[in-house]
């Protein structure tokens, strides 16, 4: 799905260094390191966010959460269909899908609600299930449980484990209980050079 | 002074004079269609802009940036070689067209600019989610106007505000003619120059209370947005 072959990446006085490696579809896949390390550049990387050297291969379609959620200004169930809306999919079709997501994360009640006035963890939640609406081949997920609450983390780990198969998650996360519950895989990082 | 100048605003708003109340609609009518003009060019220039990618980017928002500035009676000098040289055949000089186009192309990269220096800065992070959920360029100029909308509304009143107040370029290109082409900053100006103060700062108080009107409204719907 993703393979990256002598990748670094050059941001203002430091260079990252990632080691040669495969990330394989439907499998959790968590990256760790220290902060810093150059997991969410990794990420911003495979969502074409920034340049980089060496090779990096990608066949699927990415979608990349970050860590602070970007919401737009319209109600939360718009906020989740936008996606849907500019890939010219029929949202009707999604409806259940997406009531089914809120449930899951315990925000089915707000779908009506505009999202910027939503709490910061609802607001990751509604930022999650926009990212994995459309049924993405990869989403990379960058500290997502960072808003969370331990219920809403709970939640969150039912709702990967049950898109596992059908989805390829990529994760940054420094909670431990939630990677360790969901990891298939783990990439370390932690190259990284002062350039001159 | 000023408590005479205000009386005598009063006097010339409530003595129905026609000439006062063909100049403050025509200020208002060309200084409202000029900003109209410039917002649907320049709100669509702006996003497109700060969204696209292209070879003389830098160099294109310095110009814009610079434009900002321009002192009004240099972009009307602009405007009068080009309606009395290139399009001269046009017939534009001393008409309310000029005056259109000028203050049009006053405000259009104050527009532009501000539009840009918002796209950029605060919505960054909105156009890479877009852009990771899939939207085309298309999409991501809409969402933008739509999330940028309270920026949008407060670029237009400047640029409206640059408008209404500028002399310079509708003095140059409509020759201040007496119940044709004079605006109320022309009309300020020519008073002035004849020391007839209290009249001048009579239209300049005129002026400044629709400035007042404007940015109170402006706050208002600024909070409505923020709310």
């Amino acid at each position: 799905m993703i393979e990256i072959r002598n990748l670094k990446v050059k941001m203002k006085s430091l260079e990252f260094i990632f080691e040669d490696f495969r990330f394989e579809k439907n499998k959790v896949t968590v990256i760790s390191g220290r902060n810093g390390a150059g997991k969410t550049t990794l990420l911003r990387v495979f969502a074409s966010f920034l340049d980089y050297e060496g090779s990096l291969k990608i066949n699927a379609n990415v979608t990349y959460n970050s860590q602070e959620p970007v919401i737009f200004n319209r109600t939360a169930y718009c906020n989740i269909a936008y996606p849907l809306k500019v890939r010219k999919l029929d949202i009707s079709l999604y409806h259940d899908k997406i009531i089914e997501y809120a449930k899951l994360l315990d925000i089915e009640h707000l779908l009506e609600n505009n999202a910027l006035k939503l709490s910061s963890g609802e607001k990751m939640k509604v930022s999650i299930i926009r990212s994995i609406i459309f049924n993405p081949d990869i989403v990379l997920l960058d500290e997502p449980t960072t808003h969370l609450d331990l219920e809403s983390i709970n939640e969150l780990t039912q709702l990967i484990k049950k898109l596992k198969n059908k989805i390829t998650f990529i994760i940054v996360s420094h909670n431990k209980s939630f990677v360790d519950d969901l990891k298939d895989v783990e990439y370390k990082v932690g190259g990284k050079n002062v350039l001159s | 002074m000023i408590l005479e100048s205000i009386i005598e605003a009063f006097k010339l708003l409530i003595s129905f004079d026609s000439e006062i109340y063909s100049i403050i609609f025509l200020s208002l009518t060309i200084s409202i269609l000029a900003t109209l003009t410039a917002s649907v060019i320049g709100t669509f220039l702006g996003i497109l802009i700060s969204i696209s990618d292209f070879k003389l980017k830098r160099f294109t928002k310095k110009v814009v940036f610079t434009l900002m500035g321009i002192p009004p009676v240099v972009l009307g000098l602009i405007v009068l070689l080009l309606i009395t040289g290139p399009f001269d055949g046009m017939n534009l000089l001393f008409t309310k067209s000029a005056m259109y186009i000028a203050q049009t192309l006053l405000v259009l990269p104050i527009i532009i600019g501000n539009i840009i220096i918002t796209s950029e800065k605060t919505q960054k992070k909105v156009l890479e989610t877009a852009t990771t959920l899939g939207a085309s360029k298309i999409d991501k100029i809409f969402l933008l106007i739509i999330e940028t909308k309270p920026f949008i509304f407060m670029s237009i009143i400047l640029g409206f505000s640059r408008a209404l107040s500028e002399v310079g370029a509708v003095m140059l290109v409509g020759g201040n003619i007496k119940g044709d082409t004079r605006v109320m900053t022309t009309y300020i100006a020519l008073n002035n120059s004849m020391g007839e103060y209290s009249m001048s700062i009579a239209m300049g108080f005129i002026l400044l209370s629709i400035a007042f009107l404007l940015h109170t409204l402006l706050a208002r719907f600024r909070g409505d947005f923020y709310d």
